[in-house]
């Protein structure tokens, strides 16, 4: 399952993966992905995947299983970290970008998504 | 003996200035450079509609942003292959034989590839500080793409136009002589334990970023998320095997210039026969996906175990979820009974307070810091900006306000390239 708050990624994948979308911000989709794996989902994405910091981008996608089974506790520690990493970071710069900059924003997420969906298992 | 060790000479000719000329020559450590034929090069790439080449020399007041890759001039002078193979030059295995270096000049590629930017070296002042390429006589291009190009092919075309130039600049010193020769030695793996039976041996992890878009790190040619974990010499890294087409996270990525002149690999080499026995680098990449970072640094530590060496040092490439490859990689060669140093840089906070890492372990107990890359710090107005001056209130590690009506801008350390350097190519540390 992706859950993100891309509409580009849920419009390109939608009728391929299982998306749980967002109407929010990059933490909304941190805190929905770390309530899913209190609830027993494994995380397959690094959630702070890409290099661009939180106070960058307002876009973010995480793969995470799509059957939930015992707490994995791997999943609940890097998921915590994450939303502390967050947090670190002034968010100001966010409020300003212009619609050209989100469209890249957007593309950069998905094509950081798609390099991991692309991996055959 | 000879047989089984693999030597690179590298031959420095002292750069100590740059100017444009009618002629492209290296003459008593100046670089004159014409700047038509490195237009016309650039502008074989039939992407670009249009391409400008300045000057940034140390002490100037000159901004460039936002910067994408610096890139060091070097030329195969002996030995198989050409510089950055797999790329502009065939796939020959390099490493070996006599390179020469312009060594004080770099290439400097600019662009606005997406809409938000990072990237400054600043040539004087405060900024210069926290930048090593701030010390370089810097050619800088400034590429404009045709109408509707691909931020992918985008990308591709300038870091191409940067290894093209650097080709350029580099083959003037073909024929020079070097004002100083280092010598590298890389024994066999059986050809070491004989020279060295009481030294300590040690590897280095050298992680790669790879994710997608501006996030990726090609070694011979090849797009490493889809490599193994695998081993190089560390001679080969100075003929360019690795490349960088990583343009964000300006201060703690490494550009190609940081690949090549790999502070890690110099250092190790120094202590190479006195203290300790350096046996190769292993490569390990940085991917999206945890069961690809399980996989990695399950084969690092394979390798380390295979290679039976006593210690390695890792460098991380990055912020965020690298620093779970980084502990990954940590716990799994510890475990496996090896000591491992690493090497990361911080976002503690503008206080500096906050958590360091993404991740830890309590086995990650030697670690070297690059600084903190949340640190605020002011930056002057400069006289003059190299590249897209327009883009300075969207760099990333700004904020509301950070750039004032004066030019000058507050901002956080992140946007300074090779500001926070995990390879410890910088000024700044943590105690």
């Amino acid at each position: 399952m992706i859950i993100t708050n891309n509409d580009l990624v849920y419009s390109k994948l939608k009728d391929d993966y299982n998306i749980l979308y967002i109407d929010g911000s990059f933490r909304d989709v941190l805190v929905k992905t770390r309530d899913k794996v209190h609830a027993g989902y494994e995380l397959l994405t690094h959630p702070l995947s890409s290099s661009l910091k939180p106070n960058e981008t307002p876009y973010k996608s995480v793969i995470i299983s799509d059957k939930k089974g015992k707490l994995n506790f791997n999943s609940v520690y890097i998921i915590e970290d994450a939303i502390i990493e967050y947090d670190k970071f002034n968010m100001n710069i966010i409020k300003k970008i212009s619609e050209k900059i989100r469209k890249d924003f957007k593309l950069i997420d998905l094509t950081v998504l798609e390099s991991a969906l692309n991996i055959n298992y | 003996m000879e047989v089984n060790v693999l030597k690179l000479e590298l031959g420095y000719i002292f750069i100590k200035d740059i100017q444009f000329a009618e002629q492209s020559k290296v003459e008593n450590g100046t670089l004159y450079v014409n700047k038509e034929d490195v237009k016309a090069l650039i502008l074989e790439d039939q992407n670009f509609k249009s391409a400008d080449v300045e000057l940034a020399r140390p002490g100037e007041s000159i901004r460039i942003i936002p910067v994408k890759d610096v890139i060091e001039p070097r030329v195969k002078v002996e030995g198989p292959g050409g510089i950055f193979p797999g790329m502009i030059s065939k796939v020959e295995t390099v490493g070996s034989g006599k390179t020469n270096v312009l060594k004080g000049a770099a290439v400097v590629t600019t662009g606005k590839i997406v809409g938000f930017q990072e990237g400054i070296i600043d040539m004087k002042g405060p900024g210069a500080e926290y930048t090593p390429f701030s010390k370089l006589n810097n050619l800088v291009l400034k590429c404009e793409p045709i109408d509707g190009l691909k931020q992918h092919e985008h990308e591709k075309a300038l870091r191409f136009a940067g290894y093209k130039v650097a080709e350029y600049l580099g083959n003037l010193a073909k024929s020079l002589t070097p004002d100083e020769v280092h010598t590298f030695e890389t024994p066999s793996l059986t050809e070491g334990l004989k020279l060295y039976p009481d030294l300590p041996r040690v590897a280095y992890v050298l992680m790669l970023q790879s994710q997608g878009l501006m996030h990726d790190t090609y070694v011979y040619g090849v797009d490493a998320k889809k490599s193994l974990t695998t081993m190089i010499y560390p001679t080969e890294i100075m003929d360019g095997a690795i490349v960088s087409g990583n343009c964000v996270s300006a201060c703690d990525k490494n550009t190609t210039y940081h690949h090549l002149n790999n502070p890690v690999i110099q250092d190790l080499f120094e202590q190479h026969g006195k203290t300790l026995n350096f046996v190769c680098v292993i490569i390990s990449n940085e991917n999206v996906y945890l069961a690809d970072k399980e996989r990695s640094s399950n084969w690092s530590a394979k390798l380390a175990e295979l290679l039976g060496v006593d210690g390695v040092i890792v460098s991380e490439e990055g912020f965020g979820n690298p620093d779970t490859d980084l502990i990954m990689n940590c716990k799994k060669i510890e475990s496996k009974g090896i000591k491992t140093v690493l090497i990361t840089d911080e976002y503690a906070g503008r206080d500096g307070t906050s958590q360091s890492l993404a991740d830890a372990d309590a086995k990650a107990n030697a670690v070297v810091s690059g600084g903190n890359a949340n640190e605020v710090i002011e930056l002057p107005p400069m006289d003059k900006v190299i590249g897209h001056p327009e883009v300075v209130d969207t760099i990333a590690g700004g904020f509301d306000g950070s750039l004032h009506d004066d030019g000058s801008i507050t901002a956080e350390l992140q946007v300074i390239t090779g500001a926070t350097n995990e390879m410890g190519f910088n000024r700044l540390s943590a105690r």
